[in-house]
C-alpha cells in the first residue's frame, strides 16, 4: 500500500458514496446539492455546527477504541454496546453511592467503576475467545443482550426513582455532581474523556514497549509465541483497555447527556463505534478522523428534516451507504498503478517445485 | 395481546403460554432458518437486524398499498432477496471483513428501513388471515391466545424444506461441501462463490418474511421500536441449534416461549426478575457454547469454512 | 457399472522440462507406464517427483518434451483433460468433505449428478459398485470419523468410481500407519493384478516400491537417475541412485571441543499434527553444548512439528524438553537467560510481522531491554534504527532500508534479515530449520560460517534440514528423521549415504 492510496482511496469511497447518496436524494425529488450544502453547513458550517458535531463525535471516539485496540491485537471485538451499558450502570450506581461526596470525588468514582466495569465485561469476552475458543463476535453479542436485561432490569428494580413514571429511570444524579461543559458552549467534557483517550491509545501503541508487543500479537501469533510474548495474557489486557474506554461512554451518557440511567443508554453507539474503528483501520488517529466525520453526518439529521422534508433515517442510510462504500474500497489497494506513486515491491523468488 | 388469565388457572396458563412461543418464534424461526442457510454455505451474516426491519416495512407498505398481505409477504421476500445478495457480493470481495460487512448492512437496512417507515401514515396495514386453533374452547380468552400466523406453519414447513434439501438434492450437497471445504468443494468442481451466493441472498429473503411477520400480525403497527433483536440473535439460535434446521425450530419455540414467559408472569403477579427471564435463552446459549468449545477442536456440526475465507 | 471395463491407458511422456524463474524442476525427464503396472516414482525432497506428476494432470504446462496414450500424442491443459483420458489423482491432503457421509462424497463427486437425488437408486449403484470392490467401506460413515487409512482407501474409491484407469498417488502413505498402508496398497496391488488399473505411486519408502512395485523411475535433481524394474534392483542400487554419487566433504573450520554437558534434550516428545494425528511419536534427542546435530530425512516426517513444539507454536501431547536442566517454556525470561534463538523455516510466515518494518521485526527478541527500552516503559525508536542499520549492513540485507515492510522483501532477504535478528545475540541455543532454504551460494556459505562460528563458541545447535550435504558439512553429528522418531545417529566421517537413504527411506 503507498502513501498516496492510504489518502485517495478513502477519499475516492467517501465521493463515490456520496454521490449515489445523492442519487437516492434525487429519486425523492430532493436537490442533492442543497443536500449535501445542508450537511456541510449542520455540521460543520458555523460554530454551533461543530458544537453540534463534537457532542455527537464525543462517545464514538470511546466505542471506537473499544474495537480499534484489541484489534491491534489480533482479537475483533463488537460488544462494546454491552460495554457501555455495563459502565453506565457502574456508573450511576457509584455516582449515586457517592452524592455526598465531592463532585470531584464522586465523578473520579463513577469514572473508574465504568471503566472497570466496561473493561471486565469486555476483558471476560477476550478471555473467553482466547482460553476457550468460544468466538468474541458472538458472546460479544450475547453479552450484549444480557447487558440490557440488567440494566432494564436493575431501573426497573433497585435503581429505580419512583417519580419517573413513563419512563422508567434510575434517580438522578445531583445538578453540581453532573460532568460539565466547556463553558460557553454545549460541548461536554466527554469529548476531553474522548480525545485524551485517543492520544493515550496512539502513544501506548506506538510509543511503548507494550503496545509493541500487542501489535507483534495482532501481527503474527506465531512470531509473537516464537519470542516469549505471553499473548494471553496481552490480549486479555488489550481487551480490558477497549472495555474500559466503552465503560467510560457509558459514563458519560449518565454524567452528561442524561443525568441519571435511563433506557436511552442502550442508545446504539456500539454498532457505529466498531463501524467507526474499521473504517478508521483500527488506529486511533483514525479514529478522530472518522468519528468527526460521522459526528457531523449524525449532526446534519435535523437540518435534513426541517430543511428538505427528509426523515432523520435519512442520516443512517447515508451512513450506510458511506460505509458500504469504504469496506468495497479496501480492496482497490494495490489495483492501480499510479505512475507517480512508487511503491517498493520487490520480485517474488521462484517458485519452488 | 393481553390475556386476563384469573379463573383460567394454570390451564389457561400453559395456554397462553403455548400460544405466545407460537408467535414470538416465528421471527426467529424465519431468521434463523435464513443464517442457517448462509452458514452451511461456510459464510456469516452479521446483517440480518437490517434485513429484518426491510422485511418488516416493506411487507407493512406493500400490504397497505395493494390490499393484500400475502403480496406484502412475498415482496419482503424479495427485497431480502437483495439485500442478501448485497452481503454476498461484497463479502466475496478480497479484504472486505465479514463482521464490518454485517454491521454497515445493519446500519443500512435499518436506515433504510425507518426512512420508508416513516412515510407511512395508516396506523395499521391488512393483516395476514389467522389460523384459528382454539375454536374447541368456549373461553373467549383462549380462544383469541391460540389465533396463529399462517407463516408459524409455513416457517415449520420450511424447516423441513431445507432439512429435505441439505441432504435430498444437488444443491444441498453442494452448499454443505462449499461450507465445510471448500478447497475440497472446488477440487469437485463446485463453484463456491457462486453456491455461497446463492444461499447468501436466499438466506436474507427468509430472514425478511420473518421481519413481514412483525408487521402483518397484531397489533400490525410499523414502529422503529418493532424489532427485538432477534436479526442478531439468529447468529447465536443457530449455533445453539448446531446448524440443523429442524433443531433451529425447537430453538425458536425456546428463544420465543422465553419472550412469552415475561408477560405471562407477570400477569400472574410474578414481576421480579422480568428482564433477567427474558434474557435466559441468551444466557443459556452462552454456558452451552462455553461447556463445548475447546480452543482446538471445533464445535460438533459447524461448517469448517466458517470464521475463515 | 457392469460390463467389460476399458483397459488402462499406456501413458509415455517423454524429454519432458519445466522452470519456474530461474530455478530448473525438471530437466529432460522422461516416464512410460505401461498398461496394468504398478509404477513407483522415487526421489528425495526437490527431486521433482510432484511437477512431473502435476505435468501429467494438467496442472501444469511442461515447457519441453510430449506425451502420448495409446500411441496417439496428446496435450494436457487441465485436470478436466486428465480425467477425460482416464487419469486421475490421490492428493497428499484429502479432498472429502468432512461432515458427509461416504456415500454422500461418492456421490458429489459424480457429473452429471440430478437435482433431486434419488437415494434409493444411487445407493443401490454404489453397493453393486463396492461388491467389485475388494474393500468394503460403510456407506453411512461420516468421513470425519474414519481412520485416516480408510480416507485413504475412500479417495481410492471416488477415483475408481469416477472410472480412472491410471491412478497416480502422491505419497499416499505419509499419513499411515504401517498396517494401514500395507492395506491401501494392497488393495491398489489387487486392483492393478487384476487388469482394471495402473497405479503411479510416489514414494520415498523403499519397502513400498520392493513389495508392492513392478516397476520404478527415480529422479534426482529434476532429472532421471535410473529406471527399471523392481526385480532387478536392489534398495542399495536404488538408494545409490536417489542419493547420487558419495560428496565430497567441504572443508570447515571446526575449532573447539563439545562439552560432555547436554544442554538441550527432549525427551519422549509426542504431538499432534494439523489433522489431529500424532505426527511426533516419541522423540529423544539430547544436544551438547559446542556441537552442531543435524536432523536428515524427507520433509513430511515431524521435522516442521517438532521445531514447532520446540519454538512454543505447537502444544505437546507429552514428553519433557529441558534446557541446562530446566524445563523449557517459551517465556522470554527463559529465553533470554539461557541464551535460546530459533529461525524456524518460512521465517516470514512464521517469525515475522510482514507489515511492520524491517527495523520492528528486528527487534522483537529485545524490544523490552535497554537501550530500546526507556523509563521501563517507553520505545526507544532510534536505538532500534541503529540496530537495524548495523544488522542490514553486517547480513547484507536488501533493499538496506530499515523502514519498509517486511513483506515487502523478497524470500532470501527476509531469511538474511531474521537470522540477523537472531545470530546477533550472545547465542547458547540454537534451534534452526532450513536456514539456507533459497538462497544463493555466498548467502548459504555465509550463513554456514556463521553457524559454525556459533558453535565454536560453544553453543548448542540443532539444525533440521532437508539438505543432506549442508547437514554433512556443518555437523558433528546426524539423526535421521522418520515416521515422527529419531534413529540412526551417525557422524559426517562414518556416514553411509546408501544407509542413510535407506534409513530416510523407511528401510531399516
Amino acid at each position: 500500500m503507498t502513501r498516496a492510496e492510504t489518502v485517495i482511496v478513502p477519499l475516492g469511497a467517501m465521493l463515490a458514496g456520496m454521490i449515489v447518496f445523492g442519487a437516492f436524494c434525487a429519486a425523492l425529488g430532493v436537490n442533492p446539492l442543497l443536500v449535501y450544502a445542508s450537511i456541510w453547513k449542520a455540521g460543520f458550517g458555523s460554530w454551533y455546527s461543530w458544537q453540534n458535531t463534537l457532542v455527537r463525535a464525543s462517545p464514538l471516539l470511546l466505542c471506537g477504541l473499544c474495537t480499534a485496540i484489541p484489534a491491534g491485537a489480533g482479537i475483533i471485538v463488537i460488544g462494546n454496546e454491552g460495554a457501555v451499558v455495563v459502565g453506565g450502570l457502574g456508573a450511576i450506581a457509584s455516582g449515586l453511592a457517592t452524592l455526598s461526596l465531592p463532585p470531584f470525588l464522586s465523578l473520579t468514582t463513577m469514572f473508574l467503576s465504568a471503566a472497570v466495569c466496561g473493561g471486565l465485561w469486555i476483558a471476560f469476552s477476550v478471555a473467553l475467545q482466547h482460553y476457550r475458543g468460544v468466538s468474541a463476535v458472538i458472546s460479544g453479542l450475547l453479552l450484549n443482550y444480557l447487558a440490557i436485561a440488567l440494566m432494564n432490569q436493575l431501573i426497573e428494580g433497585p435503581l429505580r426513582d419512583p417519580s419517573s413514571l413513563d419512563n422508567p429511570a434510575s434517580y438522578p444524579l445531583t445538578p453540581d455532581h453532573r460532568l460539565s461543559y466547556f463553558s460557553g458552549t454545549h460541548v461536554h467534557h466527554g469529548l476531553t474523556f474522548g480525545l485524551v483517550a485517543c492520544v493515550l491509545a496512539w502513544f501506548l501503541v506506538e510509543r511503548t514497549t507494550f503496545g509493541f508487543a500487542l501489535k507483534i500479537c495482532g501481527g503474527n501469533v506465531r512470531a509473537a509465541r516464537l519470542s516469549g510474548l505471553p499473548v494471553g495474557r496481552l490480549v486479555v489486557i488489550a481487551g480490558f483497555l477497549g472495555g474500559a474506554c466503552a465503560g467510560v461512554a457509558g459514563m458519560v451518557e449518565v454524567a452528561a447527556v442524561h443525568g441519571r440511567a435511563n433506557e436511552s443508554l442502550n442508545a446504539g453507539y456500539g454498532y457505529v463505534g466498531i463501524l467507526v474503528a474499521f473504517l478508521a483501520r483500527q488506529s486511533a488517529f483514525g479514529v478522530v478522523l472518522i468519528s468527526l466525520l460521522v459526528g457531523g453526518l449524525l449532526a446534519s439529521g435535523g437540518m435534513l428534516q426541517r430543511a428538505h422534508g427528509l426523515p432523520d433515517a435519512t442520516i443512517a442510510v447515508l451512513q450506510g451507504i458511506l460505509f458500504l462504500f469504504i469496506l468495497l474500497s479496501d480492496t482497490v489497494y494495490g489495483r492501480f498503478k499510479l505512475p507517480w506513486a512508487q511503491s517498493h515491491e520487490a520480485k517474488p523468488d521462484a517458485a519452488a517445485a | 395481546m393481553q390475556l386476563q388469565p384469573e379463573g383460567l388457572g394454570a390451564w389457561g396458563i400453559a395456554v397462553a403460554l403455548a400460544g405466545g412461543a407460537m408467535r414470538g418464534s416465528i421471527p426467529y424461526m424465519f431468521v434463523s432458518l435464513g443464517e442457517c442457510l448462509t452458514e452451511k454455505s461456510g459464510k456469516i451474516n452479521l446483517g440480518m437486524e437490517g434485513v429484518l426491519l426491510m422485511g418488516a416495512v416493506t411487507a407493512f407498505g406493500v400490504s397497505d398499498l395493494t390490499g393484500s398481505p400475502w403480496l406484502g409477504v412475498l415482496a419482503a421476500a424479495a427485497v431480502g432477496l437483495v439485500l442478501g445478495a448485497i452481503h454476498a457480493w461484497l463479502t466475496q470481495q478480497p479484504a472486505v471483513n465479514d463482521v464490518a460487512a454485517g454491521i454497515a448492512m445493519i446500519i443500512f437496512g435499518s436506515g433504510l428501513a425507518f426512512f420508508f417507515g416513516k412515510r407511512f401514515v395508516a396506523p395499521m396495514a391488512p393483516q395476514l388471515p389467522l389460523v384459528a386453533l382454539g375454536e374447541w374452547s368456549r373461553v373467549g380468552a383462549i380462544q383469541s391466545a391460540l389465533r396463529i400466523s399462517p407463516l408459524f406453519f409455513i416457517g415449520i414447513a420450511v424447516a423441513f424444506l431445507l432439512n429435505w434439501v441439505f441432504t435430498r438434492t444437488s444443491c444441498g450437497l453442494k452448499v454443505r461441501a462449499a461450507g465445510d471445504d471448500p478447497q475440497a468443494a472446488r477440487a469437485l468442481g463446485i463453484d463456491v462463490n457462486g453456491v455461497r451466493f446463492i444461499a447468501i441472498a436466499m438466506g436474507g429473503a427468509l430472514a425478511a418474511v420473518g421481519g413481514a411477520h412483525l408487521t402483518l400480525y397484531f397489533p400490525g403497527i410499523w414502529s422503529e421500536g418493532i424489532s427485538g433483536g432477534q436479526g442478531l440473535m439468529a447468529v447465536a439460535l443457530v449455533i445453539f441449534a448446531r446448524w440443523s434446521p429442524r433443531r433451529c425450530l425447537a430453538a425458536a419455540l425456546l428463544f420465543g416461549g422465553a419472550q412469552a414467559l415475561g408477560p405471562s408472569l407477570q400477569s400472574l403477579g410474578i414481576t421480579g426478575y422480568y428482564y433477567l427471564f427474558n434474557a435466559s435463552p441468551y444466557l443459556l446459549t452462552l454456558a452451552v457454547m462455553v461447556a463445548t468449545c475447546t480452543p482446538s477442536r471445533r464445535l460438533a456440526g459447524m461448517p469448517g469454512a466458517l470464521g475463515k475465507k | 457399472m457392469t460390463g467389460t471395463k476399458p483397459a488402462p491407458p499406456h501413458l509415455a511422456a517423454r524429454g519432458i522440462s519445466k522452470h519456474f524463474g530461474s530455478l530448473k524442476a525438471l530437466d529432460d525427464v522422461s516416464i512410460e507406464i505401461v498398461p496394468g503396472a504398478f509404477h513407483a516414482l522415487l526421489g528425495e525432497n526437490g527431486a521433482g517427483k510432484s511437477t512431473i506428476v502435476k505435468c501429467l494432470m494438467g496442472f501444469h504446462r511442461a515447457d519441453a518434451g510430449e506425451m502420448s496414450i495409446d500411441g496417439r500424442h496428446i496435450v494436457i491443459d487441465s485436470p478436466r483433460q486428465a480425467r477425460s483420458h482416464g487419469l486421475g489423482m490421490v492428493f497428499q491432503h484429502f479432498t472429502l468433505i468432512p461432515s458427509m457421509t461416504v456415500a454422500e462424497n461418492l456421490v458429489l463427486a459424480r457429473p452429471g449428478l440430478p437435482l433431486v437425488i434419488d437415494w434409493k437408486a444411487e445407493k443401490k449403484e454404489l453397493r453393486a459398485f463396492l461388491e467389485q470392490a475388494p474393500f468394503k467401506v460403510d456407506l453411512e460413515a461420516r468421513v470425519d470419523t474414519l481412520a485416516a487409512g480408510q480416507k485413504q482407501k475412500v479417495e481410492i474409491l471416488k477415483e475408481l468410481y469416477l472410472q480412472t484407469r491410471l491412478l497416480i498417488l502422491d505419497e499416499p502413505t505419509s499419513v499411515l500407519t504401517r498396517n494401514e498402508a500395507d492395506e491401501v496398497l494392497g488393495y491398489a496391488r489387487r486392483l492393478v493384478d487384476r487388469k482394471e488399473l495402473s497405479v503411479l505411486l510416489i514414494t520415498h519408502k523403499f519397502r513400498e516400491v520392493i513389495e508392492y512395485c513392478d516397476e520404478v523411475t527415480v529422479l534426482r535433481r529434476g532429472r532421471l537417475a535410473g529406471a527399471g524394474s523392481t526385480a532387478s534392483l536392489s534398495a542399495s542400487r536404488m538408494a545409490e541412485m536417489m542419493m547420487g554419487e558419495p560428496r565430497v566433504q567441504k572443508d570447515v573450520n571446526r575449532s573447539g571441543a563439545s562439552s560432555a554437558r547436554p544442554v538441550l534434550r527432549i525427551e519422549d516428545l509426542r504431538a499432534r499434527g494439523d489433522n489431529g494425528l500424532e505426527v511426533l511419536h516419541g522423540v529423544n534427542l539430547t544436544v551438547r553444548g559446542g556441537e552442531i546435530v543435524g536432523i536428515a530425512g524427507v520433509s513430511g516426517n515431524g521435522q516442521k512439528e517438532l521445531v514447532e513444539v520446540i519454538a512454543g507454536q505447537r502444544s505437546a501431547l507429552s514428553g519433557r524438553i529441558t534446557v541446562n536442566g530446566e524445563n523449557h517454556l517459551p517465556t522470554r525470561a527463559l529465553l533470554r537467560r539461557h541464551g535460546f534463538f530459533t529461525l524456524p523455516e518460512e521465517p516470514l510466515r512464521n517469525a515475522a510481522v510482514p507489515w511492520m518494518s524491517v527495523a520492528e521485526n528486528m527487534v522483537f527478541g529485545v524490544f523490552d531491554q535497554k537501550p530500546f527500552q526507556r523509563s521501563g516503559f517507553l520505545l526507544d525508536r532510534a536505538a532500534m534504527d541503529r540496530l537495524a542499520r548495523e544488522l542490514i549492513a553486517r547480513f547484507s540485507v536488501r533493499p538496506p532500508s530499515p523502514n519498509l515492510p517486511m513483506g515487502n522483501l523478497s524470500g532470501g532477504n527476509v531469511q538474511r534479515a531474521i537470522l540477523a535478528r537472531e545470530l546477533s545475540g550472545e547465542v547458547r541455543v540454537l534451534v534452526a530449520a532450513n536456514p539456507c532454504f533459497g538462497l544463493d551460494f555466498k548467502a548459504v556459505d555465509f550463513i554456514h560460517d556463521l553457524l559454525l562460528e556459533t558453535r565454536n563458541k560453544g553453543a548448542a545447535v540443532l539444525l533440521v534440514s532437508e539438505d543432506l550435504d549442508e547437514l554433512l558439512t556443518l555437523s558433528d553429528r546426524i539423526f535421521v528423521m522418520t515416521g515422527g522418531t529419531v534413529a540412526h545417529e551417525t557422524t559426517p566421517a562414518e556416514a553411509d549415504l546408501t544407509m542413510i537413504g535407506r534409513q530416510m527411506a523407511g528401510h531399516h
